[in-house]
Order: structure tokens, then sequence, then C-alpha cells
């Protein structure tokens, strides 16, 4: 077994994603403990430059893997392109974005390499020499703490989650850069391309208070509540949860949250939300959190300034007669 | 056709989830309600709205779990799968994501699905690993978060084949679409679909069917499917501390409503 840490990259439009910067930040402090090196995979069509830049940057090792069939992100040809090299290198952790194709080629890749496979790292901790992984579950109720069992090691590490240095100096030296480059075209998968979103509006951009609902306000009808809580404010928006979408009372678009919008406001209201980690992860920036959830123990209330264990049905009305 | 569609049992949330004398995994409380996983009725749904496309399609609901975990499988009966499938679990243990692939992997690799629907996510565990590695395991393309499909048959009987079309969700509202080769499996991301409520007509259905249940035999054990060596463990578990840097307001309600008026008032947001 090697101690070497690999960093996938991703990448959109041939151009680095900022999560890739947090996957490498993570990457650093992981192999800290015992001086791993880092190494970067840039796959795609033509990454030489964008790898050379990472390289040059970074001060880290980079593998540009192209070739024609990774014109566009495919699982299949991901997985594969990715399991024959790194089955060679035999790599104690493989640090993979917690993102929609993270996530969609990550745990395919363990099973082809025979690796322990962790997803949504949020952080880990080193006990008796051995990290320990850190992940939450039950909407963010509990935190675990999980080891691999196996030589190597594939992570998703959840965006936001780690934090970045502050813009880390350019490296003094640049890192080396190898290009490798893929024959195999996908047999199962074909591609076919980028579907845009639909039109969105700038409301929960432009807001400087959020009020948003989850489950927890229990019906349609309930909204009026919330909206109501939101006409308190100026300059104000309604957000939700996916799931609140899901039942059809509010549109997509005001779905705050991973695969949603990643919102920053003033204020945050957060009303029957029970804060999984993939909600958390588009309102973690607000300036001041406010939750109301009748369960005492709603992940919510970890990051809120302001907590407030009531049914909203009641505390709500009092809020605005207050 | 054949469609198994992966159905997990889990423990409501909302509830109190309380960590167990082991410290390993969750308390089963006597009051603890357990149902399907919310992705899996989606998935589950999916696989009904494609029946009712392809007439003679049939539908498989597998769940791997202890005893309880019937119920979810005569819950899947009951809103509309032809047969249930209960790998039986001897225990209560969590098992990691790659154990439960390799079980169901074991479980399907003989009988020629022609799809696998899987949920995106279990709320329990939250670790969308499960069906990707069934798809790997059994040498299946796949696709995850899928927010549209659509199937394209060619013949019929044992050897159909054919592709499907899905849209998968990416950030942003974006999606990315792909063609997959049947066999093929999905996981289902929610929103795709409005689950059903279980119609009278199947509830009664369910009521009498008897499930398949199959045992999980222990490691190293083989038959009729059987575990491998657990890939991770979990060290520990722990609830995270209340709140990092905020405050909880006390008082009665109105009193809350009150302090919650001032301190917004007093930076300025009202
Ligand atoms: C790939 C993927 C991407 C996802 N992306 C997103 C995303 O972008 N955004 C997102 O939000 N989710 C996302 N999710 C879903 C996420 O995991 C959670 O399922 C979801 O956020 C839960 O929504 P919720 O908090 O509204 O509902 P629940 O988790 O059901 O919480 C409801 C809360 O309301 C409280 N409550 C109930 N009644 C009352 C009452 N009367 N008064 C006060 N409180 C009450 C309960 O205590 C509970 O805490 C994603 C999931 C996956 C798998
Ligand atoms: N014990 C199980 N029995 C049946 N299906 C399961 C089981 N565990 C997980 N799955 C399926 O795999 C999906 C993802 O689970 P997970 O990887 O645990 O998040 C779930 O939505 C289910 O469709």
């Amino acid at each position: 077994m090697n101690n070497e840490i690999i960093v996938v990259a991703e990448l959109s439009d041939n151009r680095i994603l900022p999560v890739t910067y947090e996957l490498i930040a993570f990457a650093r402090a992981l192999a800290a403990g015992d001086s791993a090196p880092v190494r970067m995979i840039v796959p795609g069509r033509e990454t030489h430059a964008v790898a050379r830049d990472l390289a040059d940057e970074t001060g880290l090792d980079t593998i540009a893997l192209v070739g024609d069939p990774l014109a566009f992100y495919n699982a299949e040809t991901w997985m594969t392109a990715m399991a024959a090299r790194l089955a060679v290198r035999k790599p104690r952790y493989i640090c993979i974005a917690h993102t929609s194709r993270g996530c969609d080629f990550a745990p395919g890749l363990a099973v082809r390499l025979g690796a322990s496979c962790i997803t949504a790292v949020e952080g880990f901790s080193r006990q008796d020499g051995a990290a320990r992984f850190v992940r939450k579950i039950f909407n963010g109720k509990i935190k675990m703490d999980v080891t691999p069992e196996r030589d190597t090691t594939v992570l998703t590490v959840l965006p936001g989650a780690f934090k970045v240095e502050q813009k880390s100096p350019r490296a003094h030296l640049a890192g080396s850069m190898e290009v490798l480059k893929i024959p195999d075209h996908p047999q199962k998968i074909r591609t076919l391309g980028v579907i845009p979103a639909e039109e969105q509006d700038l409301d929960l951009a432009l807001a400087d208070v959020i009020v948003s609902a989850g489950r927890g306000i229990g019906a349609e009808e309930n909204l009026e509540l919330i909206r109501r809580l939101a006409g308190l404010f100026s300059k104000s928006a309604m957000g939700c949860s996916r799931t609140v979408c899901d039942l059809g009372w509010l549109g997509y678009k005001h779905q705050i949250g991973l695969t949603g919008k990643t919102v920053a406001p003033k204020l945050y209201i957060a009303c029957g939300i029970s804060g999984a980690v993939q909600h958390i992860a588009g309102m973690r920036g607000s300036k001041m959190v406010v939750a109301v959830n009748k369960d005492p123990r709603a992940a919510i209330f970890q990051i809120a300034d302001i907590g407030i264990v009531e049914d909203l049905m009641t505390f709500i009305p009092l809020v605005m007669d207050a | 056709m054949k469609i198994l569609v992966c159905v997990k049992q889990v423990l409501d949330a909302d509830g109190p989830v309380r960590i167990d004398a082991s410290g390993k995994w969750i308390e089963e409380a006597p009051a603890a309600r357990f149902r399907m996983n919310r992705f899996d009725e989606f998935a589950l749904e999916e696989a009904l709205r494609i029946r009712e496309g392809f007439p003679g399609t049939r539908i498989d609901a597998l769940s791997a779990g202890p005893a309880r975990a019937a119920q979810t499988v005569r819950r899947a009966l009951e809103m509309g799968a032809d047969d249930g499938i209960h790998l039986f679990l001897d225990d209560e243990r969590y098992r990691m994501p790659f154990e439960i692939a390799s079980l169901i992997g074991a479980y399907a690799s003989d009988r020629h699905y022609d799809l696998i629907l899987a949920g995106v996510m279990a709320e329990d565990d939250m670790q969308g690993q499960v069906g990707p590695m069934v798809a790997e395991i059994l040498e299946y393309p796949w696709a995850t978060a899928v927010m549209s499909q659509k199937l394209h048959k060619t013949g019929d009987g044992p050897d159909a084949s054919g592709t499907i079309y899905v849209e998968r969700e990416l950030e942003g509202g974006l999606r990315e679409a792909f063609e997959l080769t049947l066999p093929a499996l999905l996981t289902i991301q929610s929103g795709i679909n409005r689950p059903r409520y279980p119609a009278l007509s199947h509830v009664l259905r369910a009521r009498s069917q008897a499930l398949i249940t199959i045992p999980a035999s222990r490691p190293g054990e083989t038959d009729p499917v059987s575990f491998p060596a657990p890939r991770e463990r979990i060290q520990s578990l722990e609830e995270p501390a209340p709140m990092k840097t905020g405050v909880i307001l006390s008082g009665n309600p109105s009193e809350k409503a009150e302090k919650l008026r001032q301190i917004l008032q007093e930076r300025a947001f009202l």
C-alpha cells in the first residue's frame, strides 16, 4: 500500500469548479498527519492546459486524464478510465466532490477497486494515527465517525463543509504534469448532453431576509402563514426545503440547498425544516439564522443563532401579533 | 419486462432518535415508528408508471432487513408491486451499503431483471451508495438522481432488450441526459412523480399474499445470499451539541415571540 492521496477535480466547461479547491484543502489536511503526497486527476477531453495551471498554482503533481470519450461526463467512462489508472497506483484515499456527478460514479468506483466507500464526509479526526471520517445521519440529528477497513478508500466530501484557507499563495514550485490518454469508449451509456435550467428569478438572490418553509408546516394552506411572516420584512423572499417542492406546495425555484439555490441573506428564518446536510449546504452562508422547530433535537438548531422550540402554527401568529 | 425495486425500511426521524447501548447504531424505542424510505416510494411509483405503459411488466419489491422490514415489503404490495421479497436479517445490526448491495446483487444475479430501481438515498444512513453499487456488482449501467425516464423496449419475453432515456439532476436546476442499454439500474430522486396512495384492491390482495422470505446468512456461509466482510466500521455515534454559538429562547410562547421581535428590531430587521 502507498499513502498517496488522489483528488479528482470537477470541471464545468473546462473550468475548475470551486469545490475542487475545497477537496484540495481537505486532502492537504488529511495528508499533513503522515506527510502523504497529494496528486490531482483532471478528467476531460482536453484538460492539459487546466491541469498545467493547477499544477503551477497548487504545486501538486497533476494527471490530465484526456480523450474524446471524456468530452462529457458519463458514469461508465469516468469510472472505467479512473479505475484502470487507480488500480495500479493503489492510493490510500481518493477524494471526490459530493456533487451530483461525484455521487454518481464514486460508489461504483469503490466497488470496482475493492475499496472502502465513505460519502458526504464533513471532516475527520485522528485517533491513534488513524483517520476517522465524520458524516451525519438521520437528517443531521446524529454524527457518525467511520473508519475504513480497506487499503484504499473512496471519499466524497460535502461541498462547503471544508473551508478553503484564504486564497493560498501560488506555489513556489510547480507540480509536475502527466498526460494519460483514454481510448475506451462507453458501451452501455450514451451521453446526450446538458439541459439548461428553467427560467430562474432573482428574488432569493436579492433578498435581505428569506423566510423558508419545511415539511413541518404540515399542509399547503399553511404557506399563507409563512408568506405573512415574510411580509413583515422589506426585501424579503420565500424559500423552502426540497420536500416542500416535491409535495407541490411551492415551485422548485424556491428550493434552497445542494440541488437548489445557494443563498446568503442577512436573515434566514427556517420554519419546520429539520436541517439535513443537503439543505444546510445552501444556506450556511446566512449572516443570522432563526429556526423554529418543535423538535429540540432538530439539526437546524446546530447552526441557528436564535432557536425557538415551538409548534410553528401557534408561534408564528404570536410573532405577528406581538 | 421484469423490474426490481429496492425499498428500505427506515426509522422515522421526526420522533426521538437515540443512540443504542452499543454506541454504534440507533435504539429501537418501543414508540419508534418505521416506514418506507420516502425516496423509495418515488422509485416504486416510477415502476408502477412503467408497468402502466408496458402491460405484462412484473414488479418485484425487495427489502433487506430484520423481521419488521416485512411491513415495508407489504406496503410495497399495497402500493401495487406484484411480488414482495424479504431478505431476512436475523438481527437488527446496521449494515454498510456494500454489504446490503452484495446481498441484493447476489439475489438479483440470476433473475434477469431488465430494470432495477432504488432510491437516491436512504433517509436514515444518508449514504446514497447501495444503488450504484448493486449496478456495478451486476455489471449494469446506471444513472443516479434520475428526474425523468422513458423506456424504449424492443422485443418481448425473456430476451427482451431495449434502452432507457434518463435525465439526471445536476446542481443549479440543470439536468443531463443519457441513454442506457438495458438491463440498467436507476436511482430515483424525489419529485420525479407523486407517489399514489394504495388502492383498496391492492391493500386487500397484499393482506393475503405471502411474501417471499429469503434468509441472508452470515459471512462465510454461502446459501442462499451471504454477506461479504464489511469495508467500513462505525467507530462511534454522537448527538451533536444542540448549538454552537446561538441561544434557545426560553419562556412561554408569547414571551418567546416578544423576545424574537425585540431581537429583530435591535438588528434593524423590523
Ligand atoms: C441528492 C439529494 C439532494 C438534495 N437536495 C436538497 C436541497 O437542495 N434542499 C433541501 O432542502 N433538501 C434536499 N435534499 C433532501 C434532504 O435530504 C431532506 O430530505 C430535506 O431537506 C428535508 O426537508 P424538511 O426539513 O422540510 O423535512 P423533514 O426532514 O421532514 O423535517 C420536518 C421538520 O419539521 C418539524 N416540524 C414538524 N411539525 C412541526 C410544527 N408543527 N412546528 C414546528 N416544527 C415542526 C419536524 O420536527 C422536522 O424537524 C436532497 C436530498 C438528496 C438525496
Ligand atoms: N436494506 C435495504 N433493503 C432494500 N433496499 C435498500 C436497503 N438499503 C438501501 N437500499 C436501497 O438503496 C438506496 C440507497 O440507500 P443508501 O445507500 O443506504 O443511502 C435506498 O433508497 C434503497 O432503494
